[in-house]
């Protein structure tokens, strides 16, 4: 039954999405509670049917030359698919409000269509059961996304972002693309139930698929494109790609390497190896960036590299036969990709309104939003409390059951080395927590905190009810999966097992975070109540030393705050800090003083750049090929023709 | 009817424990400066001064500034009552070192925001440097714990906390480092010396005391209590370490256990007071290391905790 709904629903998307299309114009109002009807559709269908499993596939007419379009639904596919449909509820919700923002520069027909494609695409991915399938919704949802990150494209810096993403996903594409046909040669069969990577002539098919979903999800040093396609694309766009979509390799990961119980070591070593790196890396850049969407685009990649983590740990538990642990891991990366899809959603939701009202997402001129759009500041601060992993909300949960799964593993793996490594992990964990913590500091405070820095940041005004409902549930579903970490992890223990692994939820004295949660609240508001509330409160301007009022330029910067972290760790970040004071008596009283800071990608200027110029080279000798002579093209026919005889002859 | 009497002790240990550490400290302080100094009780007096006065805000500020401390507030209270600071306690909950480590990160969280909440720029730059520490001092307590739950074989502070067993040199020398670890990183995470000067009252290079320059009245009532009570909390766990790390002493009973736990807390707030008088700040640019030799102390105890797992 519910695949026949889903179906329905996604046939009237992809109807309605055709019948749009062509309109310039368009009140977003209706299609957006269309998206919002249908996605509500879907969830109640996913949760009425909670427990049953589907596989349904195309019949005659619909082929794909001979292949039927194969789909199954079961626990996992259930998990990811309820988690899109929560996060389109709450965008379609955002949208009216927000779509107006960006009306004028945008073609709405096409906006919506894409959107809808995208939607749809996402929903087949996840839910395609063989690689052929996979593979046709997979470019869907890459080339719907690479047109809704165009969706401005007049901008040049869009072009340049779409075109980026777009390689990006062609490299992407291409890896699976041989992953898959080597993995039917091995196995002659296209469906992922029977892909096993437990033999040595499925490493390299298995390798190739991993690079393929690590560029797709933005690991290190397949990141690049993320930083650029994130700003780019409209905030309802970035929160359901950041949200979901990069999810989406996640959940293929699980589905094909994890339940192919892949056992190389190489490979696990490569994909674990990959995702430390992104984790330090990405929240590394994310300290220095000033643009609010670059920063979270950064913060993606660093917790795609946690989720990465944890499938390699899981991974490489289960070929050493370690079940509690890999039990552990894995339900951490699922448990951390779902909380991570809900609190990105919210953040870019929030950076949207922000970016809405205040028509900048930059650091620099942002500032005072606080009094002014205090609804957005509360909602984009739990965001950002919960994505620094503070208990008891949710990003905390998903952490801590990482943090658990290394911590077992330093007490029960076999050898010192795996230890040791576990034990540099949680070090370097818990560093990357504390960074993440200075990075969202500095988002909140120089973002929302203080006197606004420009003229558009203090005309802002607190966004629409729609803008803001949608940012309300999701803080509300990251506060109680937060406080009910347990029964969501037991949860999905479940739905892993339903699908075919074997697992499960063995910790015996869980996180009490609900119970931290509601002491917290109670403690906060009785102290409120009985001290702070009848204490009396006089308003006079902040210390200044005595030297006159404070101006917006007195304030910290974005760049200044985080300066000495900067520092620390300037081998990786070639951070530059040049500072200029000019004037006659320069030192006491400059009269003009200029400080620049400036970061370099040494990936993007040392390893694209050159590979791209070598690219171009070739392709330039190439096409000396086709020089445009009819005369030149019939000696290539005859020449062909010519060395196809021979063959045939030889042969 | 024990479990009332417990929770009484506890509510009074609350209350009385971060004062005395916090008077020792400044008495230990006087006496070095051949002053007779306020009586040991003074910070409880101050208190309730505060708690009578009025409180001046910057008018920049918004509703946050305000939560913030109370939050913190809050949240040390539930640390208070999660981690095992001293031998005794109502019942509690599972007390997990990652969420007490992240327990500890909320605070510090709000504690930021609020300074950075005035616009002041004294309060945005001492908190720069809060968030450039913590990055540096946040491995170091956790890694600490790590290695006693390694050696102990669980993640649950209070199972620690409360072993029987440790009858090996080993097991001693990874309490007395994890210990010292813990002391040093408390330094650190409270702003006191080397790394702050909490008396200096010069803006410029505070952390602590910088970013709570706007508080005023019942709101640095709040902070200043937090600040104490999570000051007990350290030195808790700290001086237990270094009891723990004599075979002895899980022989004993709880009263005398817990009496020498208070008097293992005050004796690790007169080494303050000490130390407060004896030694000069640190530059700036030299705290990183001096972290780092903290760091490589759990580090040390860490591996010491695997490597006994392994012999084992």
């Amino acid at each position: 039954m519910a695949t026949f709904e889903i179906l329905a629903v996604l046939l009237g998307f992809l109807a309605l999405a055709l019948f749009l299309g062509h309109r310039k114009h368009l009140k977003p109002a209706i299609p957006a509670s269309l998206t919002f009807l249908a996605s509500l559709t879907a969830m109640a269908s996913l949760i009425l049917t909670w427990g049953h499993n589907f596989h349904w596939q195309t019949q005659a007419p619909f082929l794909l030359g001979v292949f039927p379009l194969t789909f199954e639904v079961d626990g996992l596919t259930r998990l990811y698919l309820l988690l899109l449909s929560t996060l389109i509820c709450a965008v379609s919700v955002f949208s009216p409000g927000y779509i107006s923002h960006i009306a004028a520069k945008t073609h709405a027909g096409q906006y919506w269509f894409c959107f809808w494609l995208f939607i749809v695409s996402m929903y087949a991915v996840v839910s395609s059961a063989d690689a052929i399938t996979f593979l046709v919704v997979w470019e869907l949802m890459s080339l719907a996304s690479i047109a809704l990150v165009a969706t401005d494209h007049s901008h040049q810096s869009v072009q340049k972002s779409a075109f980026i993403y777009l390689g990006a996903t062609r490299v992407a594409s291409a890896f699976l693309a041989g992953g898959f046909l080597w993995m039917h040669s091995v196995t002659g069969s296209w469906s992922f139930h029977d892909w096993r990577f437990d033999v040595e002539s499925t490493y390299i098919p298995a390798f190739l698929i991993l690079i393929g979903f690590c560029i797709k999800s933005g690991i290190w040093p397949f990141h690049i494109w993320l930083p650029y396609a994130h700003p780019s694309a409209p905030a309802s766009v970035s929160a359901i790609m950041s949200g979901f979509m990069i999810k989406v390799s996640v959940y293929a990961l699980i589905r094909i390497l994890v339940f192919g119980a892949l056992n190389s070591l190489w490979i696990i070593a490569i994909a674990f190896a990959l995702a430390v790196i992104s984790t330090f890396w990405g929240v590394l850049f994310a300290l220095v960036q000033n643009d609010l969407k670059k920063l979270l685009a950064y913060s993606s990649i660093e917790n795609i590299g946690l989720v990465v983590m944890a499938i390699a740990l899981s991974l490489y538990a289960r070929a050493h036969s370690l079940p509690t642990i890999a039990d552990l891991a894995i339900i951490a990366a699922v448990f951390h990709s779902w909380n991570h899809g809900l609190l990105k959603c919210l953040l870019f939701l929030s950076t949207g309104a922000v970016d809405a009202q205040a028509h900048t997402r930059d650091l620099r001129s942002l500032g005072g939003l606080a009094k002014r759009m205090p609804w957005t500041m509360a909602f984009f601060f739990t965001g950002s409390f919960a994505i620094c992993s503070i208990p008891p909300l949710n990003g905390f949960s998903s952490k801590w059951l990482l943090y658990e799964s290394f911590f077992q593993n330093i007490l029960l793996s076999p050898t010192a080395i795996e230890k040791g490594l576990s034990l540099a992990v949680i070090c370097l964990l818990s560093a990357v927590g504390a960074l993440a913590i200075a990075v969202f500091v500095k988002a909140m405070g120089v973002g929302f905190l203080g006197v606004a820095r420009s003229k558009t940041a203090q005309r802002a005004q607190e966004a629409g009810l729609g803008v803001l409902v949608a940012q309300a549930a999701l803080v509300i579903l990251c506060v109680a999966s937060g406080a009910n970490s347990e029964f969501v992890s037991r949860l999905i223990a479940q739905s892993l097992t339903s699908s075919g692994l074997k697992v499960s939820y063995t910790i015996s004295n869980g996180l009490p975070t609900g119970t931290v949660a509601i002491l917290l609240s109670i403690l906060a508001a009785s102290i409120y109540v009985i001290f702070l509330k009848t204490s009396k409160v006089t308003r006079y301007r902040t210390w200044d030393c005595g030297f006159g009022s404070l101006t917006e330029k007195t304030q910290v910067s974005a760049d200044s705050f985080a300066q000495p972290l900067a520092r620390i760790f300037r081998p990786f970040l070639r951070y530059q800090n040049s500072a200029k004071f000019e004037g006659a008596d320069r030192r006491h009283f400059p009269e003009e003083v200029t400080v620049e800071t400036q970061i370099i990608s040494i990936l993007e200027k040392r390893v694209y750049l050159p590979a791209l110029a070598l690219f171009g080279g070739l392709a330039k000798l190439l096409s000396r090929l086709q020089a445009g002579s009819i005369h030149l093209y019939l000696l290539y026919v005859c020449a062909t023709l010519c060395l196809l005889l021979i063959l045939g002859m030889t042969l | 009817m024990t479990a009332l009497l417990h929770w009484l002790t506890f509510l009074l240990s609350i209350i009385f424990i971060p004062v005395l550490t916090l008077g020792t400290i400044r008495k230990t302080k006087a006496r070095l400066q051949n002053r007779i100094g306020p009586p040991i009780c003074q910070p409880i007096y101050d208190l309730v001064k505060l708690a009578r006065k009025g409180e001046t805000i910057s008018s920049t500020m918004s509703g946050l500034f305000r939560l913030s401390s109370l939050f913190v507030f809050a949240d040390i209270l539930v640390l208070a009552w999660l981690t095992p600071w001293l031998c005794f306690k109502p019942w509690a909950p599972h007390s997990n070192i990652f969420m007490v480590v992240y327990l500890f990160a909320f605070a510090r969280m709000f504690t930021l925001l609020g300074s950075l909440d005035s616009g002041s720029a004294f309060g945005a730059f001492s908190a720069s440097r809060e968030a450039t520490l913590s990055l540096l001092v946040e491995p170091a307590v956790l890694l600490a714990l790590v290695a006693l739950g390694i050696f102990f074989g669980s993640s649950d502070l209070r199972v620690i906390f409360s072993h029987t067993t440790n009858q090996t040199f080993i097991g001693s020398a990874i309490w007395i480092a994890a210990g010292l670890a813990i002391f040093f990183s408390s330094l650190v995470e409270l702003s006191r010396m080397p790394v702050d000067d909490p008396t200096t009252h010069l803006e410029l290079t505070m952390i602590h005391e910088a970013m709570i320059l706007e508080a005023s009245g019942r709101n640095l009532a709040l902070i200043e209590f937090a600040h104490a009570l999570k000051m007990s909390i350290f030195f808790g766990l700290a001086s237990q370490c270094f009891l723990r790390a004599f075979p002895q002493f899980s022989t004993f009973n709880v009263y005398s256990q817990s009496g020498l736990n208070i008097v293992g807390i005050l004796g690790l707030a007169l080494f303050v007071g000490l130390l407060e008088s004896l030694i000069v700040k640190l530059q700036w640019r030299k705290v990183p290391e001096f972290i780092a030799y903290i760091l490589s102390l759990s580090l040390i105890a860490s591996l010491a905790a695997i490597g006994a797992g392994v012999i084992k």
